[in-house]
């Protein structure tokens, strides 16, 4: 085992583990900018400077974007539902059968420990992804999960090349800029939870409400009718007040 | 030339529209004049293009080529479409963005690298998806599409990573092979909505605008698509095993998709859900292609992908159009919308005839091929004639254009061209013929004058029959690629000239998949110093690797393609790297 592989893994596992069971939204991307600073460095032989260099950036950027999305947000996240010690725990077991299980059958061209780190991540961020009921719990998860995919694939095939390094940087801005998308557009209508109209009744048959942006059209349409009510008010008040 | 122009100019051009979004008029413009540059710089990307950045390899092929510029064509088109229709902000710059990540992902050669730029490239559709101001639901709706694209990113990345090194004692568990086969297949039918992987499709049918529509659920996918197709060739096919269960599972979705889809399509009164249940039923039929493991299944494949997504972006098109002049897409309030619409009545036949076809026809022949390696017979036979039924939809759409003029119609712009002044008449009063001449150039001159002071206006005025126009521009255009114009069944059938080796070539063990070493072995005679052309020989298949199929199950029996073959003259020989003889 590498030593220092294996203290940046625990450090990476770490950011995912205050990422996932974190609500104060500052903590959570905090955890993912670990998370994101310390995935690259999980590989033998180590990256060049201009690739770390442009996953730096990368995460930076794509924590920005997060907080961007999360600016003066007062709300917390639904957090973990087991504690962060149990997260930590099932973080802990999954990493331990990711180094047992290096190559997954068959000779692994990269370090065990990015398996190990890879197969943490992935366990701690399949329930968030898949029963998160906020934007930025779900992102969370998406954001984890591919940086999971990113390390197991690592730990299979060897170090990535310097083009790769660019696309996975592209990769961590492009989910962090759709999370900060879908964060923004939740707490524009209201908070970070996510709204599913057609889905708070089972049993409702139907046709689910149309959630696109109103058109122009239908904006002047909607100015229309609020201008009809407006002026059939004004012309109802006085004679209420005169029957007063 | 390589597609380094091609990308250089989407990400520029894609960037700055997004950047400008708060002005939406300068940020369509910078993405219509960039979807001009690529149209530019697409024609002339070379087939046998290359070049190595950073150790990974982007290489050019007649198909690129040709997604490339239809990509950037229709693109162009559906923004002039929306323009002149609805004017939907952000979707302008995503679709640019989304087309240049689609095609980095076609030409990088690495399917492992390729497959993160493909899931990239659909994130940035989120953008449109879950839109700040729309309703509270579309945050649900952006979010289901994350979850959906980030389960088959990971599907996708793990597969090829699985397979992308000596495979050494996986060969004693076959079933790796298969889950990783099935994984990435998987992955396809997520990105596409098949059945029964459609639920978060059909809700960004319910937030995303109608103009993004095809590249989220098509244009996106389908390069996902191809990239499976040659990851399988290259790591899956030459294992020459059996994959029974796995290849009856994928064929069924396919299947499944494409009846069901149909079906789905027909009872919707939405016409955006219309399109994207009839994407999700043409779909079927690129994940009915990754069921066979036959080379055979190369050049229909790629046929279909390139039909379906140009017949649905014309589709698409058409929508927008309905919106935008009649303020609805709900099929029950547009009575006679074909009456007060012809040009768009013509468009939506075009769109019929190049999704549904006859026997003969490019289309039809490509999914006829498909059904039949990927099914047994009769369930081949019902898939292929099954897109006949489609005639329900587009006729019960076109019924509902002929009805008597509706409220929602009359009120509606109509193609009827107008213009917003009466042209003003100057009366002569010169009495010489010099003095008549005189006034006759005064009268012209201020009569342009008056004619180009109106344009902007008689544009607006005029929108729906531009929008028209331009729809019809996009079914003749599908025609024409269903029928196998513009050189489609041969650049389907052309072999990429640069492909990376798979898992069947002998590789150092100590040697990362996808080193510059790695690379090296798979490139062509050396370039001409840095411009990044592929010599001529490198079209041949036999200068892509090793010419002998030696998986790790050993050499194949029946190996019968003849190494060193011209690309594009060996149908059978797609991805070139494993020399698919070896299924």
């Amino acid at each position: 085992m590498n030593l220092a592989l294996a203290g940046i893994a625990a450090i990476a596992v770490a950011g995912a583990v205050l990422a996932v069971s974190g609500r104060d939204p500052r903590a959570i991307v905090l955890g993912l900018l670990v998370v994101l600073l310390a995935a690259p460095l999980i590989s033998s032989p180590w990256p060049g400077p201009l690739p770390i260099l442009a996953r730096i950036a990368a995460a930076l950027l794509a924590t920005r974007l997060l907080v961007i999305g999360l600016r003066g947000e007062t709300g917390e996240s639904g957090g973990t539902g087991i504690g962060w010690p149990a997260e930590a725990l099932v973080a802990a077991a999954a990493a331990v059968a990711g180094f047992g299980s290096h190559g997954l059958g068959a000779a692994g061209l990269g370090p065990p420990e990015a398996q190990a780190a890879g197969f943490a991540l992935a366990a701690i961020a399949i329930a968030p992804l898949l029963i998160g009921r906020d934007a930025l719990r779900l992102g969370v998860g998406a954001v984890l999960l591919l940086q999971a995919a990113t390390l197991v694939r690592e730990a299979l095939d060897g170090a990535a090349t310097d083009a790769e390094h660019l696309v996975l940087a592209v990769l961590t801005i492009a989910v962090c800029g759709a999370v900060a998308v879908v964060t923004t557009a939740a707490r524009a209508a209201g908070g970070l939870g996510m709204i599913d109209e057609g889905a708070t009744d089972r049993r409702r048959r139907g046709r689910q409400p149309d959630a696109h942006r109103p058109t122009e059209r239908e904006r002047d349409r909607e100015r229309d009718v609020e201008g009809e009510r407006g002026r059939r008010r004004r012309a109802v008040s006085p004679d209420q007040a005169s029957a007063e | 030339m390589t597609v380094i122009p091609f990308l250089v100019a989407a990400a520029a051009a894609g960037t700055a529209s997004l950047l400008a979004r708060t002005h939406r008029g300068l940020s369509t413009s910078i993405a219509v004049f960039g979807l001009i540059v690529m149209i530019a710089t697409a024609t002339a990307i070379g087939p046998a293009a290359s070049i190595e950045i950073g150790g990974s390899r982007l290489a050019a092929s007649e198909w690129l080529r040709l997604y490339a510029i239809l990509g950037s064509l229709v693109g162009l088109l559906l923004v002039l479409v929306d323009v002149t229709a609805l004017h939907e902000p952000d979707a302008p710059g995503v679709i640019v963005l989304g087309i240049g990540a689609a095609v980095l992902a076609l030409a990088l050669s690495d399917p492992g690298v390729a497959v993160v730029a493909a899931t990239a490239g659909g994130l940035a559709g989120v953008l449109v998806a879950a839109p700040v101001g729309a309703a509270a639901r579309a945050a649900f709706v952006g979010a289901r599409e994350i979850r959906a694209l980030t389960i088959a990113g990971t599907l996708s990345i793990l597969a090829t990573a699985w397979l992308a090194r000596p495979l050494g004692d996986l060969v004693a568990a076959p079933a790796v092979f298969g889950a990783a086969y099935l994984a990435f297949a998987a992955a396809v039918a997520i990105r596409f909505g098949a059945i029964p992987f459609h639920l978060w499709a059909a809700r960004v049918a319910d937030a995303a605008p109608g103009v993004a529509l095809p590249l989220l659920m098509a244009w996106g996918p389908a390069a996902f698509a191809a990239v499976a197709l040659v990851w399988i060739d290259q790591s899956v096919a030459p294992l020459v095993l059996p994959f029974g269960a796995e290849r009856a599972l994928i064929a069924a979705v396919g299947a499944v998709s494409i009846l069901l889809g149909l079906v789905a399509a027909w009872i919707q009164d939405d016409l955006e859900h219309v399109v994207g249940y009839t994407i999700v039923a043409d779909a079927g039929f690129a994940v009915l292609g990754l069921a066979v493991l036959d080379p055979a299944i190369w050049e229909p494949t790629r046929v279909w992908l390139l039909v379906f997504v140009v017949a649905r972006s014309a589709l698409a098109a058409w929508v927008v159009a309905i919106h935008g002049g009649f303020g609805t897409r709900r099929l029950p309030e547009l009575s006679g919308w074909a009456r007060r619409a012809p040009g768009l009545g013509v468009a939506l036949a075009a769109i019929a005839i190049a999704t549904i076809g006859w026997p003969g026809l490019a289309a039809w022949e490509a999914r006829a091929t498909i059904g039949t390696l990927a099914l047994p017979s009769l369930l081949a036979g019902l898939v292929t004639i099954a897109p006949v039924a489609s005639l329900a939809i587009y006729g019960r759409i076109l019924a509902v254009g002929l009805e008597p003029v509706g409220q929602t119609v009359k009120v509606g712009r109509g193609e009827r061209p107008s213009w917003p002044t009466p042209m003003p008449s100057r009366p002569m009063v010169g009495l010489t013929g010099v003095e008549r001449t005189f006034e006759k150039a005064g009268h012209a001159a201020g009569g342009a004058l008056d004619l180009a002071w109106t344009v902007p206006a008689g544009i607006r005025r005029n929108r729906m029959g531009l929008a028209s126009i331009a729809v019809l521009v996009l079914g003749v255009l599908a025609v024409a690629v269903a029928a196998g114009g513009l050189g489609v069944p041969a650049a389907a059938r052309a072999v990429p000239a640069i492909v990376e080796p798979g898992p069947g070539q002998p590789t150092e063990p100590s040697e990362p998949a996808g080193s510059p070493s790695a690379s090296d072995e798979a490139s062509p005679a050396p370039s001409d110093g840095g411009s990044g052309e592929a010599s001529p020989a490198a079209g041949s298949p036999g200068a892509s690797g090793s010419p002998e199929a030696s998986g790790p199950l050993g050499p194949s029996p029946g190996s019968s393609a003849p190494a060193g073959s011209p690309a594009g003259e060996s149908p059978g020989t797609p991805g070139g790297s494993a020399e698919p003889s070896a299924r």
